[in-house]
């Protein structure tokens, strides 16, 4: 009985990290490419999910509806690029963070001022209602949806890999991340792929927007699911992508479990640091990172 | 008094250093020693292992092998494993290769921080600004004035050292060496990317460091007109292993010195 | 031609490191003191100075304390919230449970308290740097407003976990008006803000900076790393706890752990960067504008609102605050990435030389 217990929360909460790292994406892409790390990308993910859920609500075919979206993240991305980050782009990281906050409060104000304040819920045809036969048969109950997810979550992960790895643009977006300078040295045009990066992490927002938004409905909070992110980004590194998804399964594992069985004995809520707490004393440890590099100070 | 009347008894001892990074072998089985007083200097070609043994020196990197023997208060302390915060406590100093000044402080916030082993105030005491942390502050500014108008720099005294010309903040990083009264200053190509009138600037600036503070001197260069002209002693590094030891003349001569800097196989 | 500063020779090392070499500076500073406490209070009605000038003062505060840590150290942080709250709910405890220690002492040990968390908090800069840094203030922050809203004893059992503070009662004198309280912050962050010049130009502002702009070659000409980093930690907290325990004492009067959220951390971080890192007078700048920006927004709605006969909504309005808010960071850090405090550093420039142009 425990022990089938204990699986159900176990396998929620990797589902539920899934969730996570498909935000993480977002962040490691961007961070590969441009050495930026875009606290944005919450309001990003919130702004998909929004423009999209309000077209589809004023009538709008699902597959055209998606379409549009997607053609705005890309728009908000190369802006972006265009706007914020070519003017700082020899500014120290801190600043280019800094810069992405200021980004966050500019989308989610702009989100909303076009689209309205209210809660939308959105429907994407699956429910979260338990797999019927492994019910049955061994008395777990796992979410149809968190299934759905993570086999979203897998294909775009598979994607992505394929394209750094395999193709010309994803090449050229890998050399990009490791040294500006010897990019354009070879004549990569780094505008054009920073542009490009930034469409992908639209598109990865909005697959993430839409994920998020049929589980808790798109709202104002979908924002701060990008803090959540952040100690998926510690687990997993943040250049890796391999690395989001073992750190967001690793942080929405430990979480929930954490919740079940540790919560009641210190009147619950702990969800709110325990992926904090738990990246801080990780990175005590081991300050780059599952996967990350580690950095050699030199004099 | 002449040069080699002042030179005193053996200060520093290098012994059988050995210093590797993962299979990256950057020095092998080094040894010897500095003197009291001296003008040392370590060169040869690029790779060989000069700036890992000054790190070593004052432990920045710590060899797997070999001593450091530093000689205090009359006695011998050796180190395996000195930390750099001991080395500059022991008097030790150094200016890098790329210059690691304080970039967004001014000049004379740079060198009054080399003062800093020799403030004694609590951060209280300096918050309300009385009695010690007063007196202090005006004592030790008194003495970096005196270091700035020594190295000659008292009219950018005021700007932040990032937006200087390299030549100056090259001699900012001296005058900070400088400001803890070291016994033992270690220089990194402190002449590095000038001119040749920066260069015979620096070059007497060093020397008169030597004469007027009698601070033993270990400078890396690759000038060798330099280095034959004010060093007293010189030891030549190659691939990590030490190939040349002794006064300028005596390396100048010495065919395996010839042969490395020549390229020869070997 | 006001602003020359022609004549004016140090002869002594103790006068070129005045805060204030110039006079015509220092005669600035006395006025804009004299007005401060005096004019300011006499002359602005009661929704001013309890809504206004006295939570300006307590964010120029915690901006200071913020500023000391980010902006000085380099050490980044989005915790600058919970510290606060620290200092709130501890203050009131003090008071509440020892009430013979007095006002002023209870708000000194509940700073205290905030640096002993931060010190706690800090700890891990000395392995980490920059972001990561930044998420383990933000575990700071989760977890200390967890830990108000949960343990019972920090709110004293209080169902809602809302806290009202007690009266500010200080050697028997009761600081009850608006002016009062306004009065009684403006002393406490004069006074503090002095305290944290005195330390900035001193050893210690000196370690921080050095530590913030290389701390290899830091740890190499002899400053500790760690003792520097964890002091930095130590006081940017106790300025916030202070910040803390006036915002619940002075302003609020009633205060629960939900207004000390990420949202307020990230507030004062804006306030840092607009009015400058680094920079004291930054501080102050940086909390007047993101203060006063919202009032000055409104009246300007108010106008366009009236000139175009036109109802715009409050939604609309936040919005659109939201995105000036950010807008505002942005166009800073592309222009002037060292805030208003360069751009009044420029402008004292300028002056010097007024009204020759060059």
């Amino acid at each position: 009985m425990a022990v089938s217990f204990f699986f159900e929360v176990l396998i929620g909460g990797l589902l539920a990290g899934v969730m996570y790292s498909l935000v993480a994406l977002g962040f490691v892409l961007i961070y590969k490419a441009s050495g930026v790390f875009n606290f944005a990308q919450g309001a990003m993910v919130f702004l998909a999910a929004l423009t999209f859920v309000s077209l589809l609500e004023r009538g709008i075919n699902f597959w055209l509806a998606l379409a549009i979206a997607l053609a705005v993240m890309v728009v908000l991305g190369v802006a972006i690029e265009r706007v914020v980050l070519r003017p700082l782009v020899n500014q120290p990281p801190i600043t280019l963070f800094m810069a992405t906050i200021g980004l966050t409060f500019v989308v989610e104000g702009l989100s909303q001022l076009v689209w309205g304040s209210q809660p939308h819920g959105l429907d994407l045809g699956i429910d979260d209602v338990p797999m019927q036969w492994l019910l049955d048969k061994a008395n777990i109950n796992i979410s149809q949806f968190d299934l759905f997810a993570s086999g979203i979550a897998a294909v775009l992960v598979a994607a992505l890999a394929l394209f750094f790895q395999y193709t010309r643009v994803g090449r050229a977006l890998r050399a990009v991340a490791d040294d500006h300078q010897a990019a354009l040295a070879v004549g990569i045009p780094l505008k054009h792929i920073w542009a490009i990066v930034w469409a992908v992490a639209g598109f990865v927002a909005l697959v993430a927007g839409l994920m998020w938004g049929s589980r808790n409905g798109v709202q104002y909070s979908l924002t701060f699911i990008a803090l959540k992110a952040l100690p998926v980004l510690i687990l997993g590194g943040f250049e890796s992508i391999p690395g989001a998804i073992i750190g967001g399964l690793i942080v929405g594992a430990s979480e929930k479990l954490a919740e079940v069985y540790l919560g009641p004995m210190v009147g619950g809520g702990i969800e709110s640091w325990f992926a904090y707490v738990i990246a801080l004393l990780f990175l005590l440890v081991r300050p780059q990172g599952l996967f990350g590099e580690k950095i050699i100070d030199r004099v | 008094m002449s040069r080699d009347a002042r030179i005193g008894e053996t200060l520093l001892s290098v012994e059988k250093v050995s210093l590797a990074f993962g299979g990256v072998k950057a020095l092998q089985d080094v040894s010897f020693d500095v003197r009291e007083h001296e003008v040392r200097a370590i060169i040869g070609p690029n790779g060989a292992g000069k700036s890992s043994m000054l790190n070593v020196i004052n432990g920045v990197y710590h060899p797997q092998q070999g001593t450091i023997r530093l000689r205090a208060n009359g006695a011998w302390k050796a180190f395996h494993d000195m930390d750099s915060h001991e080395a500059a406590s022991m008097g030790i100093a150094r200016t890098f290769q790329n210059i690691a000044l304080f970039r967004g402080m001014t000049v004379l916030d740079n060198v009054m921080t080399g003062r800093n082993l020799k403030m004694r105030s609590s951060f209280i005491e300096q918050a309300v600004w009385v009695g010690r942390a007063r007196r202090e502050e005006l004592e030790h500014r008194r003495a970096v004035e005196e270091i700035i108008d020594f190295m000659e720099i008292q009219h950018i005294r005021k700007t932040p050292v990032g937006r200087l010309p390299y030549g100056l903040q090259k001699r900012v990083e001296l005058a900070r060496a400088l400001a803890a009264e070291p016994r033992l200053l270690l220089l990194d190509e402190p002449m590095a990317g000038m001119n040749l009138e920066e260069k015979q600037d620096m070059c007497r600036f060093i020397l008169d460091v030597n004469d007027h503070y009698g601070t033993t001197i270990v400078l890396i260069e690759h000038d060798m007109g330099v280095v034959m002209d004010i060093s007293d002693r010189v030891v030549v590094l190659d691939y990590g292993r030490k190939i040349g030891d002794g006064t300028p003349d005596e390396v100048r001569g010495s065919q395996a010195v010839i042969d490395a800097y020549l390229g020869v196989a070997h | 031609m006001l602003y020359r500063e022609a004549g004016q020779f140090k002869s002594t090392y103790a006068a070129d490191q005045q805060i204030f070499p110039i006079l015509q500076d220092r005669v600035g500073i006395a006025l804009l003191l004299a007005v401060a406490f005096v004019v300011v209070p006499l002359v602005s009605n009661e929704y001013w100075l309890s809504a206004i000038f006295t939570p300006l003062l307590i964010f120029s505060l915690a901006s200071l304390g913020l500023n000391i840590l980010t902006g000085y150290a380099g050490l980044l942080s989005l915790g600058t919230a919970a510290f606060m709250a620290v200092g709130a709910f501890m203050a009131y405890n003090f008071v509440l449970r020892m009430p013979w220690l007095g006002i002023l002492p209870s708000f000194v040990l509940a700073g205290v308290c905030a640096s002993a968390v931060g010190i706690v908090f800090g700890l891990p800069s000395l392995r980490i740097k920059g972001f990561y840094l930044a998420v383990a203030t933000l575990a700071c922050q989760f977890f200390v407003l967890w830990a108000i809203q949960r343990v019972g004893w920090f709110t004293n059992y209080s169902p809602t976990g809302v806290i009202t503070a007690q009266n500010v009662e200080i050697l028997g004198y009761e600081f009850e008006s608006p002016s009062s309280k306004y009065l009684l912050t403006l002393a406490i962050v004069v006074v503090m803000a002095l305290l944290a010049k005195n330390l900035m130009r001193s050893e210690t502002g000196r370690a921080f900076m050095a530590v913030r702009d290389m701390d290899v070659a830091a740890s190499v000409i002899g400053i500790p790393i760690m003792k520097t980093k964890l002091l930095a930690f130590a006081i940017s907290s106790f300025y916030c706890g202070v910040a803390g325990a006036l915002f619940a004492y002075t302003y609020l009067g009633t205060v629960e752990p939900e207004a000390f959220t990420l949202d307020l951390s990230f507030r004062i971080l804006f306030m840092i960067i607009i009015g400058g890192v680094g920079s004291i007078l930054g501080s102050f700048l940086g909390a007047a504008f993101i203060t006063l920006l919202p009032i000055f927004l409104n009246r300007l709605y108010g106008l366009i609102s009236h000139a175009l006969q036109v109802d715009i909504s409050h939604a609309i309005v936040s919005n659109i605050e939201l995105m000036i808010f950010g807008g505002l960071i942005i166009f800073f850090l592309i222009v002037e990435p060292h805030g208003l405090a360069r751009l009044w550093q420029i402008t004292k420039e300028k002056l010097r030389l007024w009204p020759f142009p060059h």
